[in-house]
């Protein structure tokens, strides 16, 4: 316990380093193209448009307005895909600042999915300005984004620091998760809804806390009611635990992965 | 118990880094699998052997004290260097540090190429933990001390590599930290930003800082340090006033390598004498038998420290008698540098009488060399320089020294100031 309060403290003054990487990773994401950080926008803006195009008049889904019941989805989606992506690399790929310069290793996990979330931040500008003219807003009811966003962020903290510290001993985990994290998708209602999944593994369903997680933004952004309390404490539970144990199996393999790199 | 606490605080409170017997170990493989499925196919296959580094260090430096760490390569000290820098830990002991903690060992690591020299201050003393404050107050102090002026705001991968390193080492250097750990930086840049390197890192430890440093160079190390620890096979050898340490270890190390030169002499040899000696010529009417050299004791070696006093005894044989004979020297440094020749004729001596059996010793009282390697050409001659037996090379010398003074040679000398 004594170690976590150190380490805890650590990562407080080790804030601005945070701060730098994030910064860094944003900025340089774009760096060189004509555009810019305007692509922070553009990016999810044309991944609407493809999904409009493929959904609206391809493979009709028989949900109204559904480019936008799948963009409120696939936002949030996409920062918890990053983050895992990001964060089984993130150790990896600074492997020349951990094998050389101390400092405490959380920063990097903590960094690939802040990054990954300040970017969905940003997203969500655009989405709240498509929302405003699809099926409008509804301001008493968007606060309950912050308790979704910061379960959100909790689960995908706990899932980035169990696989960050688990790839530097097994290489092979950085493309098992990219593999899970697809299959993961489609399990997860991001491009139905909760009421196409069969009665008989509904349950099995809910406890992908993902599941949870895309349901309170749909909630509040498309149908803009709010989300079930017994969702969110379940998804807030198991991010919690997520959380809890990828935190102690990180600073357990923490220790070697210099020796490891 | 709140007393007790208070107590060994205040007993502690010069203490800032203790290290307690501390061993570690690498793991060596032979065939090392990373991959799951290597770890989960070829479970047998992970077979490694057990290095040990360490056995056992244990020190104290207090704060504002400077320490060096010495021994030869693989002998450990780099390996604690990393441990106190927290980037490995130590498999038993305990290391116990107070304050920041920076290190001056991969320099400029983190630097991103494409940004400019004052972003790369930030990020690099982000890396060292500052707040973006702490930044701010000493960003400009860092650009001044790295000389780059209005370079400063250009990208960092147009920079010299001099350029390069000098803004690494002043972020490292004006972090303010509370410990600094130093692996051989100053070989940074020239000779007078490595003179400015010095006397920042006295200022800082005048003003508290507590230094260790890692290095192959003793003589840095004895301006800097009050204390040497000599680490051999993973102990402290021996521990003490860096003169005193050095003397032994150099004493040590030449030992080392007048063995493996002995061995590797007697190999040539034994090659050497099937075939012809394009070392050894002459009409061998008078032979060298034997050269060595020796100390002031009397001892044969072939290390010396700079200044030592120095005999030559060549053992002889001679055919007839011989009335002639000019006995030569001369003395050629590593890269084939003439450094000094002298013979019988030369020191007015006239010539030499041999016959039968004898030794002729020669007799140097002050080797004025830098350290460095050097061989020695004997040889017996006719005064019109007809040979009879002459030896290139025919023996090596090793002078070493605790200072690092440049040039050919050592002259003698002492300073005054009125």
């Amino acid at each position: 316990m004594g170690m976590t309060r150190k380490t805890l403290r650590e990562l407080y003054d080790y804030r601005n380093m945070i701060y730098m990487l994030v910064r860094k990773d944003l900025r340089g994401r774009y760096k060189g193209s004509a555009l810019g950080f305007l692509w922070t926008f553009l990016n999810p803006l044309l991944q609407l448009a493809v999904y409009t195009l493929v959904f609206s008049t391809v493979m009709r889904a028989g949900i109204p307005n559904y480019y936008l019941f799948l963009f409120v989805a696939l936002i949030p989606w996409l920062a918890m895909a990053n983050s895992v992506n990001g964060g089984a690399t993130c150790i990896l790929s600074q492997q020349n600042l951990v094998t050389k310069i101390h400092f405490p290793r959380q920063v990097l996990p903590i960094a690939a999915v802040t990054t990954s979330f300040v970017n969905m931040l940003l997203c969500m500008i655009v989405v709240l300005v498509v929302c405003a003219f699809g099926v409008g807003l509804d301001l008493a009811i968007l606060w309950y984004l912050i308790p979704t966003m910061l379960i959100e962020y909790i689960l995908a903290m706990g899932l980035a620091f169990l696989v960050s510290c688990l790839t530097v001993y097994f290489r092979d985990l950085e493309h098992i998760i990219g593999i899970f994290v697809m299959a993961w998708q489609f399990l997860s209602p991001v491009m139905y809804g909760i009421d196409m999944v069969p009665e008989r593994v509904y349950h099995i369903f809910m406890l992908n806390p993902m599941t949870a997680v895309i349901l309170s933004y749909r909630d509040i952004l498309f149908y803009k009611t709010a989300p079930h309390l017994n969702t969110m404490l379940l998804a807030l539970g198991m991010g919690i635990f997520f959380l809890v144990v990828g935190w102690f199996v990180f600073a357990k393999l923490e220790r070697h992965f210099a020796e490891e790199l | 118990m709140e007393t007790m606490k208070r107590e060994t605080a205040t007993e502690n409170q010069d203490i800032a880094i203790s290290v307690r017997d501390i061993t570690k170990s690498f793991k060596v493989y032979y065939d090392k699998g990373v991959s799951l499925k290597d770890k989960l196919l070829f479970r047998g296959r992970g077979r490694y052997e057990n290095h040990q580094v360490l056995r056992g260090v244990s020190f104290d430096v207090k704060r504002g004290e400077a320490i060096g760490l010495i021994g030869q390569n693989g002998c450990g000290k780099s390996t604690t260097l990393k441990m106190l820098t927290q980037i490995m830990y130590p498999d038993s002991g305990t290391i116990t540090m107070k304050g920041r903690v920076s290190a001056l060992i991969e320099l400029g690591a983190g630097f991103h190429p494409d940004m400019s020299g004052r972003e790369n201050i930030y990020t690099n003393a982000a890396i060292f933990g500052l707040t973006r404050k702490e930044v701010d107050a000493c960003v400009e102090e860092i650009i001044a001390f790295s000389e780059l002026g209005e370079y400063i705001d250009n990208p960092v991968r147009t920079y010299s590599s001099g350029m390069y390193m000098r803004l690494a080492f002043s972020v490292a250097i004006n972090v303010n930290a509370d410990i600094l750990l130093v692996d051989e930086i100053l070989a940074v840049g020239d000779a007078a930003f490595q003179a400015k390197c010095f006397n920042k890192m006295r200022e800082i430890k005048a003003e508290g800082t507590t230094i260790v440093i890692v290095s192959h160079s003793l003589g840095q190390i004895e301006q800097m340090c009050e204390r040497s620890y000599w680490i051999d096979k993973g102990v402290v050898r021996k521990s003490g006033i860096p003169r005193e340490v050095h003397a032994e270890y150099l004493a040590f190390m030449g030992e080392k390598s007048a063995e493996n030169r002995a061995e590797t002499e007697a190999a040539e040899k034994n090659a050497a004498q099937g075939g012809k000696d394009d070392k050894r010529w002459g009409s061998r009417e008078a032979v060298m038998e034997s050269v060595e050299m020796l100390d002031e004791q009397g001892r044969a070696t072939n290390c010396f420290h700079s200044g030592d006093a120095a005999t030559v005894r060549i053992r002889y044989k001679a055919a007839g008698k011989l009335s002639d004979v000019v006995v030569g020297l001369a003395v050629y440094r590593s890269d084939q540098t003439y450094m000094f020749g002298t013979n019988t004729m030369i020191d007015h001596l006239g010539y030499a009488v041999m016959e039968g059996e004898g030794l002729v010793e020669l007799h140097m009282q002050d080797l004025a060399l830098i350290s460095g390697q050097y061989t020695l050409d004997l040889a017996f001659h006719k005064p019109d320089g007809f040979a009879y037996d002459f030896w290139r090379e025919a023996c090596t010398l090793q002078i070493i020294s605790d200072k690092e003074e440049s040039g050919a040679v050592s002259l003698k000398h002492e300073w005054t100031f009125h």
